[in-house]
């Protein structure tokens, strides 16, 4: 595309993309070492994850500053108003997958031991390096404006929502085994709803950016791995 | 060069009040509008957006031909007006600019009182007596959102308002005639923001009982005053569609780069 008659327009719209691709880093290096500390019960690495949060949450304030002033200022039109608006709203959520690393951290310390059952850590472990390569391909995908790309990561989601239903049916039957293991078993269930979570987020980011490039919403319903189990807003979606 | 236009049936449309078809317009060998052809809805507003020099004024003066006022300037094609050619030879001049009137950029009242700038015009087509020309002064003047600010000296020189207020003054000059049809040309370019507003705020009332069309360099002003927007490139319509995809999403790359501001 062309540049703007106004030079410092251009700047201004790169900076915005710039900071989302930032944001966009550090919540996939913040829920990588939230997914490691969790197979190995590292609760000093939890805790700098929960510290990160708080530079995403303060960047996105900064997106929104500046993106409302670009409003004022230059009463963006057309690709531009979409981008902007799109901006916004992508911050949210990657400031969401930061708050669902730092939920994971907290879990970390409530369990405070490294896991025994070595098919849940691989179970997990998988999850979180999906729901992370997820996260990676769409924040490509949003740097290169590339919608084949981002659209790839919105169809794949099942997957995330498979793997996630098997790993609760195992944790079920890990409880009803043993009734001592249920306060470990549900805090992994927490941090595994918090993991397939991502995949959700990394898909709306997908959305946006449909709309970002085309100028329409996305509207065609999504492929789905039958009814997610456990998918109730009030558990892990929307805690803090 | 075909130039892309968006289909506009007359089902988009509340009811076509002026069709322009294959309109091609010269200023002796120089041709300044080459093959328009759009349709303005009845009570509906049309902006005209383009760079400077893109034949958007010059289309305005083709629809009430100002342009047969200078030698050397035609128009081949067809306006039809409800139905009727307003290009056609015989056509009645004055009473095609009593059914199309027009707000030009600068206020240009006449050097006479304020009753009489409203009250010079209707002379010109009707003969009223002196009780009925002041409800007419009086519901014109109201008609633009200036009865208030003037109703106590109405024998003042219409030169001596302010700006928008003299701007209103030429609307309310053109609404007393009762035309159907009102075109302006930049009517805020020269007011400030408070006076633009009260004039964006009379468009969209007038639009009720009117066609509307307006040129404006002011993008923003097209997106709020208008249900339909043109965008007009070297005398080619290059996109005509809904005002609100056109500031949203509009297909032409063209549209794009100059809403945008990435022109040239």
């Amino acid at each position: 595309m062309t540049d703007h008659t106004v030079k410092a327009y251009d700047l201004e719209l790169q900076d915005l993309a710039r900071r989302i691709s930032e944001m966009g880093g550090i919540a996939e290096s913040m829920l990588g070492r939230a997914v490691q500390a969790l197979v190995k019960g590292d609760t000093r690495l939890a805790e700098e994850v929960i510290a990160t949060d708080a530079r995403l949450d303060v960047m996105e304030r900064e997106v929104n500053d500046k993106a409302i002033l670009m409003i004022a200022r230059r009463q963006p039109m057309a690709v531009d108003l979409r981008f902007i608006a799109s901006t916004i709203k992508m911050a949210a959520d990657i400031e969401r997958i930061g708050d669902l690393a730092k939920n994971i951290g907290k879990r970390v310390k409530a369990i405070g031991m490294p896991f025994h059952h070595q098919s849940l850590v691989n179970g997990v472990t998988h999850l979180g390096d999906m729901a992370q390569e997820r996260l990676r391909m769409v924040l490509d995908a949003y740097a290169q404006k590339n919608l084949d790309a981002a659209l790839e990561v919105w169809k794949h989601d099942d997957d995330i929502d498979a793997l996630h239903n098997s790993l609760f049916r195992e944790l079920l039957t890990y409880m009803m085994e043993d009734p001592r293991n249920i306060t470990f078993c549900t805090h992994l269930l927490f941090c595994a709803k918090n993991i397939e979570r991502v995949g959700d987020h990394c898909t709306n980011i997908s959305e946006i950016m449909h709309y970002m490039l085309t100028g329409e919403p996305l509207v065609q319903v999504r492929p789905r791995a039958g009814a997610v189990i456990g998918d109730d807003p009030a558990a892990g979606g929307r805690e803090d | 060069m075909t130039p892309f236009q968006t289909p506009v049936t007359a089902q988009d449309l509340p009811a076509v009040r002026i069709d322009v078809k294959n309109l091609n317009f010269f200023y002796g060998d120089s041709r300044a509008l080459k093959n328009i052809s759009m349709q303005l809805g009845t009570n509906q507003v049309t902006a005209f957006i383009g760079p400077s020099g893109c034949g958007k004024s010059t289309l305005l003066r083709v629809l009430n031909r100002m342009y047969d006022l200078y030698p050397g300037q035609r128009a081949e094609g067809e306006v039809l007006l409800d139905g009727k050619n307003i290009l056609a030879p015989g056509v009645d001049l004055n009473l095609l600019r009593s059914r199309v009137g027009m707000v030009f950029q600068k206020p240009t009242p006449f050097p006479m009182s304020i009753y009489d700038n409203i009250a010079f015009g209707i002379r010109l087509y009707e003969n009223l007596p002196r009780s009925e020309m002041d409800g007419r002064v009086e519901e014109a003047l109201k008609g633009a959102a200036l009865w208030g600010e003037v109703k106590d000296k109405l024998t003042a020189s219409g030169q001596s308002l302010s700006g928008g207020q003299q701007q209103r003054l030429c609307i309310a000059r053109t609404v007393a005639i009762k035309p159907e049809v009102i075109l302006f040309d930049e009517p805020c370019s020269a007011l400030d923001p408070i006076s633009t507003s009260k004039i964006e705020e009379l468009i969209d009332e007038l639009r009720e009982n009117y066609t509307i069309t307006i040129v404006t360099h002011n993008m923003q002003q097209a997106a709020r005053v208008s249900q339909k927007t043109a965008f007009m490139y070297l005398g080619e319509l290059i996109e005509f569609d809904d005002t609100d995809k056109i500031f949203t999403s509009p297909r032409e790359q063209r549209t794009q780069d100059y809403i945008t501001g990435r022109f040239g």
